[in-house]
């Protein structure tokens, strides 16, 4: 069962506990996707010395800090760039990435369709609150249609990403979406992308109920949660017309996953078969 | 400039190539295992020819999506402990500021060169300038000390880009190698002797992890770093940090890292410092010049001599920081000083700054062209005699 | 789950041989009740196509609760010269077939009183709405009633753990054909006709195992007609003691108030108190379910469960 390391599970021996508690707003959903991320890590069994957290600006991006292992806090969008040259660098090292959704796709799209087009084995999370929530609440590239923001008082016009989409699109070898609410599922999702050989993606659905919840009168963070669960679709169910989902449901759980080479692997061998060659 | 050693016997050890292969194989010899770059006229070649030699050392080439994935690829593999490097032109140079502040101020060691071509903006890719002297030091937001070295050849592209991984890695800071495109593109024989050059390496976190702080400057001001996989789990931040690496808004905490990190490469000016001055002692007129410029000036200086006028170069080959004694030194008997210089008058501000008083006159090129010999050799004749 | 029940026979055990429902003017009413899942239709669907057979008009009806395993499912089977209504009106079955414990003694009224056969496997599937609460090892709603106590108020009784004959045959879904050769002895059809009419039905594969389970069925029946009544063991009550003691670690430093934990429990059992920290406030209510723990965006509530022995030292 997937929960049977709930008992054995404390996340308080995953985090810097000198840094508690976080300076996440109440009710932010991005504390529950970082306990799914270390019990992921936990049912890995990864060895946190060689375990490297590479995130970005916004609040997600402040994750990084309160994970008792490698970490680093670089700039605005560019912590899938940093990553790939720390883990070109470094193959014995387990690299993720924490983003949000402005600093994955707005400031850092150029880096995500590339990240996932060369393959190099890397998970990034990407916690999707549909806001930029530390500048104060202004449209992000997620943000859905007709939403209010500080940059949209008229309401949003512009269509928004299907990250997802766009990173399978972009040829990522492991996509997946969850909502925080699912605890266990979403733990199992990272645990599946931690695992998989190339670049995984993972969308987590978070909420912003300080900001983005108050400022469209979304109520509690239970409701918001409660909101998404009930607009999402698991995969499974992805095939089959008589069930409860609607037909614009956002799928959630793995939506792709291929076995394309991985590209650090794939460097260093044609590194070697040139030496061959040529000594 | 520098002579070569007739002793080096080796079959690789004198060798006709440009500027820009030079600094590839300087960076191969002083241990540069990780290149990321972008295309860019007129820096491309130092790319191409890592991406060829450095999978033969076990190293690391990789194109990135453009020229701020590169910079941040580049930090990103020297967080992780490999001297790693990144080249490009001023286009790029800009576009990767922000993450060089990041450098400074995270004090991950690494290297960038800028083949300095004509601007502003897209400019004359093709054509040299010395434009970049103030983006260089000044580019990235805040206040942040860096070194930036000016080669003027071909041979001392070499050298210089072995010493500038060698002061990242003492110094953990970036370093910034800027010349411009003739000598990039420019072809003389080098003699690669820097394989047997015993590069200098970082200083790694040792002792128990309750003890060490990762931002603790210690005696020298230069905190020994904690590489990934040795048990010291640190964080590290662009945001201004403690000697914990952790955040803080504490104004003490900011005032003390920040004087740290300035103060960091002030006591090491005995390792970044390099300059040359030519007939300086007794010269009337000091030409102060770097790169193309300087070489030019040599050629000027000699002509001058012949002509009996006592004129003399001071050339700064590490730009930044700037060698301020050095120059009050070479010119303590001038009475005239002479920057020829391929911008409007970026060195000229500096030298104005620093010989404060003194008389100092530019002589500007921006046109995308050397600048000639005889025309400093004019001008500084025509000083020395008063006019 | 095993069931705790094993084979029980019933105490009072009628004297007169079997009622055997015939080919008679009026209709013969079978009702095959169970839990989804357990084989209700299959059973209906052999005894219908047997009597078919065998030159009956046979109606058979039924209701598939909601087609999802777990829910109830009932199946009425009539058959004779001439049938008319579809269902059997409540009070005229004739013999009731149950393949589940309580699902059998929700049908007994439909059961013609004093004549009415009863057939029933003593398997209990317990509905997850059966559970007072959620607590491990909590009491259950799950009908009290011994086979003893049934079979005082039916004509004739069998209470027979089909589950376990058919576990030992090696197939536990094979139960409902246990079943079906236990209604085999009280009508007039041959067991030969029974046997081809079975092994139509059932995938090749399984024939000689459900041929097994019908002539065990059968046997037991006719075993359980000659011997002495055994003696009737009570169900045993569920023991109610939790395998663990639930102990919630809540950080005050750490919570923001934000009240996940108080809304999201299913139990309901967290409020926020006059500081606006949360504190369990019914800890007799709380499952360790842990929803609390996992929803915590501040990582302060931890949920223990510690074992009796722990406990103990």
């Amino acid at each position: 069962m997937y929960i049977e390391t709930a008992a054995d599970f404390d996340v308080t021996d995953y985090l810097r506990k000198e840094m508690m508690p976080h300076f996440l707003c109440p009710g932010c959903g991005h504390g529950i996707a970082l306990r799914a991320l270390l019990w992921a890590i936990h049912d890995l069994g990864l060895d946190r010395d060689k375990l490297a957290v590479v995130s970005g600006i916004g609040c997600a991006g402040r994750l990084s800090a309160y994970i008792d292992a490698n970490t680093f806090h670089v700039t605005h969008g560019r912590p899938l760039a940093y990553a790939t040259g720390l883990a070109l660098a470094r193959p014995d090292l387990h690299v993720v990435v924490i983003t949000g959704d402005g600093d994955c796709l707005a400031i850092g799209g150029n880096h995500l369709i590339h990240a996932c087009r060369r393959n190099l084995k890397l998970t990034c999370l990407m916690l999707n609150n549909e806001v930029y929530g530390m500048t104060g609440g202004q449209v992000s590239p997620t943000t859905s249609e007709t939403r209010l923001t500080t940059t949209t008082p008229l309401g949003n016009q512009e269509p928004h990403f299907d990250a997802c989409a766009l990173a399978t699109a972009a040829g990522a070898g492991f996509v997946g979406r969850e909502v925080t609410h699912h605890v266990p599922k979403l733990k199992e999702l990272i645990k599946a992308g931690l695992e998989h050989p190339g670049f995984a993606f993972v969308e987590v659905l978070s909420d912003c109920t300080e900001i983005f919840g108050r400022k469209n009168d979304m109520g509690s963070s239970s409701d918001m949660m409660m909101r998404q669960k009930s607009e999402i679709r698991p995969s499974a169910y992805l095939d089959t017309v008589d069930t409860p989902f609607r037909s614009n449901a956002l799928p959630t759980g793995v939506l792709t996953r291929n076995d394309r080479p991985e590209y650090g692997a794939a460097y260093r061998q044609a590194a070697s078969a040139r030496a061959g060659t040529s000594s | 400039m520098n002579a070569i050693d007739p002793t080096l016997t080796g079959k690789n050890a004198v060798k006709l190539i440009s500027g820009n292969h030079a600094c590839a194989l300087g960076a191969i010899a002083a241990g540069c295992r990780f290149f990321a770059g972008y295309p860019i006229t007129p820096s491309s070649e130092i790319a191409e020819r890592l991406a060829r030699s450095l999978p033969e050392v076990d190293g690391v080439f990789v194109q990135m999506e453009d020229e701020i994935a590169s910079i941040a690829a580049v930090i990103g593999a020297s967080m992780g402990g490999v001297k790693a490097m990144t080249a490009t032109s001023g286009p790029g140079f800009s576009l990767k500021q922000e993450n060089i502040g990041y450098a400074a101020g995270a004090e991950i060691p690494c290297v960038i060169v800028n083949v300095m071509r004509g601007g502003p903006s897209t400019g004359m890719p093709t054509r040299p300038s010395q434009a970049d002297i103030m983006q260089a030091r000044w580019g990235s937001h805040g206040d942040y000390p860096i070194i930036v070295l000016t080669p003027a050849s071909v041979s001392e592209i070499y050298s210089e880009t072995i010493r500038a991984f060698d002061l990242a890695e003492q110094c953990r800071t970036p370093v910034v190698l800027l010349y411009d495109q003739v000598i990039a593109q420019l072809s003389e024989t080098v003699a690669l002797d820097g394989a047997g050059h015993a590069s200098a390496t970082r200083k790694w976190a040792s002792g128990p992890r309750a003890d060490y702080k990762p931002y603790d400057g210690g005696s020298d001001a230069i905190p020994a770093m904690a590489k990934p996989g040795d048990g010291y789990r640190t964080h590290t931040t662009g945001l201004t940090h403690g000697e914990d690496g952790f955040p803080t808004q504490n104004p003490e905490a900011v005032t003390r890292n920040l004087s740290r990190l300035f103060s960091k490469l002030e006591r090491h000016r005995d390792l970044i410092d390099s300059s040359e001055a030519l007939h300086c002692d007794d010269a009337d007129v000091v030409i102060v010049a770097i790169g193309i410029s300087a070489r030019a000036a040599t050629r000027a200086v000699e002509q001058c001599r012949a002509q009996g006028a006592r004129v003399g170069l001071f050339r700064p080959i590490t730009f930044w920081p700037f060698p301020e004694m050095q120059l009050r030194q070479a010119t303590a008997n001038a009475r005239a000083v002479l920057v020829p210089e391929m911008n409007t008058g970026q060195l000229r501000l500096v030298v104005e700054r620093v010989l404060a008083g003194m008389p100092v006159e530019g002589i500007h090129l921006f046109s995308g062209e050397a600048i000639a010999p005889s025309d400093i050799a004019a001008r500084a004749t025509a000083l020395a005699r008063g006019a | 789950m095993r069931d705790p029940v094993t084979t029980v026979r019933p105490a009072a055990w009628p004297k007169t041989p079997a009622l055997k429902v015939g080919p008679a003017d009026d209709a013969c009413n079978v009702l095959i009740v169970g839990v989804g899942g357990q084989g209700v239709i299959m059973v209906s669907k052999v005894l219908a196509l047997l009597a078919q057979s065998q030159g009956f008009e046979v109606k058979q009806s039924e209701v598939h609760g909601m087609a999802k395993r777990g829910g109830s499912v009932f199946s009425h089977v009539r058959f004779g010269k001439r049938v008319w209504s579809p269902t059997i009106p409540k009070g005229d079955v004739d013999i009731l077939v149950a393949l589940e414990w309580a699902e059998g003694l929700r049908w007994l009224p439909f059961l013609k009183a004093g004549s009415g056969i009863f057939i029933c496997d003593t398997k209990r599937i317990v509905p997850p709405f059966a559970c007072l609460n959620r607590k491990p090892g909590a009491p259950m709603r799950y009908s009290k009633e011994t086979p003893a106590e049934v079979v005082a108020h039916v004509g004739e009784a069998y209470a027979i753990d089909a589950t376990d004959m058919a576990e030992q045959l090696g197939n536990e879904r094979a139960a409902n054909v246990v079943l079906l050769g236990a209604l085999s002895t009280a009508l007039d059809f041959s067991s030969t006709d029974w046997e081809r009419t079975v092994a139509e039905f059932v995938p090749k594969k399984t024939i000689p195992v459900n041929l097994e389970a019908f002539r065990r069925g059968r046997g037991w029946i006719e075993d359980a007609r000659t011997s002495t009544p055994a003696v009737d063991v009570p169900a045993p009550t569920p023991a109610t003691a939790a395998p663990y003691r639930i102990r919630l670690d809540i950080n005050p430093a750490w919570c923001k108030s934000c009240d996940i934990c108080v809304k999201m429990c299913p139990e309901r059992c967290l409020i926020l108190n006059a500081e606006r920290i949360a504190e369990l406030a019914a800890p007799d209510k709380c499952t360790g379910c842990r929803l609390c723990e996992w929803l915590c965006p501040d990582f302060a509530i931890r949920v223990n469960l510690d074992a009796p022995e722990a406990l103990a030292r």
